[in-house]
């Protein structure tokens, strides 16, 4: 027992010298000037597994950052409980710009906002640095049904409450708040399904008819639609999508809704002002490059650049939205 | 024409270097771990999982699937030169295959198992290819009543199946299904059975559980065996001559169909699949009377049944998301890990990954013959390490494996404490398969099960009410009920050491 111990000892010790995730030690000089140090790198901390969305945005714009701020940038996934273990670890790490994470809403806002989840962070342990991405909500129907426009579905579900059952990715999710401030807005209620594994369950639930309506990012259905699987009837933003323009806002009907997925980056809060400036300017560099824009198009998202200030303002409107329906978002049961 | 053009690029994305690297790394591995006694297939492959976690995921899966096949051809060289199976699906090739050793033709009974296992894999390859399309448009068909449903029948047949007792089975399977409920709830979110602890959150991590229950406490239980010193045979006698191929082309016929039947149904093992096909060519074989005294077709058919059952294994699992194996449940861990979901899906959302990863299987298959039968002396001289190093090697292995998961302590605690109650369930003849099947296959259950509560909004009678379902359901009570309507297993499931 104490030979297998010390073997794991022996051989944690060399996989972190190989991997030099070590912890960041060293003191800090109060006003970062020299931030960062040559050679020592930044961990890029990724609250969702390898090969998601968030994982893939933050990969593109990994290289662009390390030429900018001319250290290693490394992208460290640290999944799990719908992001809150790798939010925990990103605010509690030492605000000296070492440290870094990609933040996508609404897991980042509603994690705090449930006491039952525990959270050991609010919104302000973060320091927004940046937006990257918004992925609007959007509202689908099967091609052959007989809604063929929003205000037609929305009465239908008005008439007869939870008649019609609606696909998310998971309780408290994008989806699962769109469908609460539809509910809050327009009195159209629809009965959840959440398919916690994402938007790929979900979406072949909806293409076998085992849900009537399809509530999904637009980078999900762009290509549905190409292929005629999927009729979207809204889109839940400001503006028509790039990729969808055929189909009207929610605005255009007259429901002032607006919902979607939001992602971007910060750091814990307390950053020195110099080196919040550096790590800003390097993202903002990262974000608008044309071959990272022309990526994250093809991936069928758009971006949507906003400055450290404009995101954080972004996120305390998202909050408060979010928080006006957050009783219609949880479980009672 | 569509799968075929499918396939093509399928093979042009197979055919990069890294991904033939990755093939070949595979099939070297699981070419050792079946050589190697006491680390079966399911440890195996739960062992190099971690290796995987930071490749792309058509790389990693590509060489998952190489380990798993590769380890149904290693276990032969061992059957065949030392009498000692490297794993359960190969322990009946000793019979023939050893005692064709004794008369100085080692080599003709290697390579005829290598082609057998190359014609077997090859054809259950094909028919996953054939069988992708159409299974997969029906797959849509398969909502989430369906799909609970047919996982009542996959957890019903392997309880039904597994060993000898059904309430040692129904013990482990609930055993899998508690450990697999502990972490934050898929549903509602809230936390069940973490006890406080943070590190438990997400759950016990799966491939420290099966290292630990597979493979730490067979090494636990391991007896120090003999180290034998082995002679590679000259390549001269590799050949077989050609009445020894004209004897084994029926029997790897048989073998094919049986090990391709079999590879479709939940619950059987490569392991039945061998017996079942020995029992084959005691029946129908023109030379029955020698099987036993090293005949070629006690080493043709069960190994062509052995790679035939492992490569059709993988037709339910591409298309339905269904492991029909505890391996391929181990499989099917490391697909959800790297964020593809296996089933219909899989073709609809990432063809070409899918479709790369079934090329990699034909060009994995004729790695392994080229792999396998130049280098039979390279294979016979690992077993010339001395036994006590060997282990330590393995449990350094399992040791850093549960470690690189997350990098955490706290893993490799998870994998001893489950080395030791694998331990336990081995001393309390509690087969082990079932509690690696609801392991994986639980949280889908659950999801399953609550998705068509959520349609049904609460209503039960959803499972009752659709056809497919309602069939599925009938059937899983039938099997579960099986022994109380005295029906007789087959005599090869009782010994089927790998339930």
């Amino acid at each position: 027992m104490s030979r297998t111990k010390i073997t794991a000892a022996i051989a944690a010790a060399a996989l972190l010298a190989l991997t030099g995730c070590g912890a960041n030690a060293g003191a800090t000089s109060a006003a970062g000037d020299d931030f960062p140090k040559k050679g020592k790198s930044i961990d890029l901390i990724v609250a969702f597994s390898s090969g998601g969305a968030v994982d893939t945005a933050a990969r593109l714009v990994q290289p662009v950052l390390e030429k900018e701020l001319g250290t290693n940038v490394e992208v460290i996934n640290k999944p799990g409980a719908g992001g809150q273990i790798g939010y925990t670890q990103l605010t509690s790490a030492k605000p000296d710009g070492y440290t870094i994470g990609a933040t996508g809403s609404p897991s980042v806002v509603v994690s705090p906002l449930d006491p039952s989840r525990g959270a050991k962070y609010t919104r302000d342990s973060f320091q927004p640095l940046g937006r990257q991405v918004i992925d609007p909500a959007v509202i689908a129907v099967q091609p052959d049904s007989p809604y063929k426009t929003l205000k037609e579905l929305l009465d239908a579900a008005k008439a007869n409450p939870k008649s019609l059952t609606a696909s998310t990715t998971g309780l408290q999710t994008g989806e699962h708040f769109a469908l609460a401030q539809i509910q809050e807005t327009t009195g159209a209620e629809f009965a959840p399904v959440h398919f916690s594994e994402g938007a790929s369950q979900a979406t072949t639930a909806f293409l076998g008819k085992h849900v009537d309506i399809l509530v999904a990012n637009v980078s999900d259905v762009t290509d549905l639609t190409k292929q005629n699987k999927a009729r979207v009837l809204g889109i839940m933003t400001a503006e028509r999508s790039p990729s969808l323009p055929d189909v009207p806002t929610f605005k255009e009907s007259g429901y002032d809704v607006e919902a979607g997925t939001a992602r971007g980056y910060s750091a814990p809060a307390g950053l020195p002002d110099a080196v919040a400036k550096k790590l800003e300017a390097a993202l903002q560099k990262a974000i608008e490059d044309p071959e990272v824009v022309k990526k994250m198009n093809d991936l069928g998202l758009q971006t949507s650049y906003l400055s450290g200030k404009d995101y954080q303002t972004f996120w305390a409107a998202q909050e408060a939205d979010f928080k006006k329906v957050l009783p219609l978002v949880q479980k009672k049961d | 024409m569509d799968t075929l053009n499918e396939l093509l690029n399928g093979f042009a994305a197979a055919l990069t270097w890294q991904n033939l690297i990755f093939a070949f790394l595979g099939c070297l591995l699981g070419t050792v771990i079946g050589v190697l006694p006491g680390i079966g297939p399911v440890a195996g492959v739960a062992l190099l999982i971690p290796l995987t976690l930071n490749m792309d995921p058509t790389g990693s899966i590509i060489m998952l699937c190489a380990i798993f096949y590769g380890t149904a051809y290693g276990g032969t060289i061992t059957s065949v030169l030392l009498n000692t199976p490297g794993e359960a699906a190969s322990a009946i090739t000793t019979i023939d295959g050893h005692a064709m050793t004794l008369m100085g033709k080692a080599g003709a009974a290697l390579t005829i198992a290598a082609i057998g296992s190359f014609v077997g894999g090859t054809i259950a390859t094909l028919g996953l290819v054939a069988a992708a399309k159409p299974l997969g448009e029906l797959g849509l068909l398969v909502g989430p009543p369906e799909f609970f449903a047919l996982m009542v029948v996959g957890i019903s047949l392997l309880v039904a199946l597994a060993g000898k007792s059904m309430v040692k089975a129904l013990i482990s399977g609930a055993l899998g299904l508690l450990i697999s409920m502990v972490g934050i709830d898929p549903v509602a979110g809230a936390p069940r059975f973490t006890f406080g602890m943070d590190r438990l959150l997400d759950g016990v991590s799966f491939v420290a559980v099966i290292v630990g229950v597979f493979g730490l406490s067979e090494i636990l239980s391991y007896r120090k065996g003999e180290s034998t010193v082995v002679h590679a045979p000259g390549f001269r006698s590799l050949l077989p001559t050609g009445k020894e191929w004209r004897r084994s082309a029926p029997s790897m016929a048989r073998g094919t169909g049986i090990g391709f039947g079999l590879g479709l149904i939940p619950g059987m093992t490569g392991s039945v699949a061998s017996l079942l096909s020995y029992g084959a060519e005691k029946k129908f074989s023109k030379h029955r009377n020698e099987l036993g005294k090293g005949a070629v077709e006690g080493v043709a058919g069960p190994e062509t049944a052995n790679n035939a059952h492992a490569n059709a294994a993988l037709i339910p699992l591409f298309t339905l998301g269904i492991p029909a194996s505890p391996t391929i449940a181990v499989l099917m861990g490391a697909f959800l890990q790297q964020g593809l979901t296996p089933g219909p899906t899989l073709f609809t959302e990432h063809s070409e990954i899918a479709w790369a990863i079934i090329a990699s299987l034909f060009i994995g298959n004729l790695l392994l013959v080229l792999l396998n039968v130049p280098l039979v002396g390279l294979w016979t001289s690992i077993l010339r390490v001395p036994a006590p190093i060997l282990t330590a090697l393995i449990l350094l292995f399992m040791v850093i494996g549960a470690y690189t998961i997350n990098f955490s302590v706290f893993d490799v605690f998870v994998m001893i404490g489950f080395g030791l109650l694998g331990l336990a369930l081995r001393h309390l003849e509690i087969p082990l398969a079932p509690m690696v099947l609801t392991l994986v296959l639980g949280p889908l259950m659950e999801r399953s099960l609550r998705e068509s509560l959520e349609i049904s909004q609460g209503d039960f009678s959803i499972f009752l009410n659709r056809p497919i379902s309602l069939v599925l359901i009938i059937l899983g009570v039938l099997i579960i009920c099986s022994p109380l309507l005295k029906l007789r297993k087959p005599k090869a499931l009782m010994d089927d050491p790998e339930a």
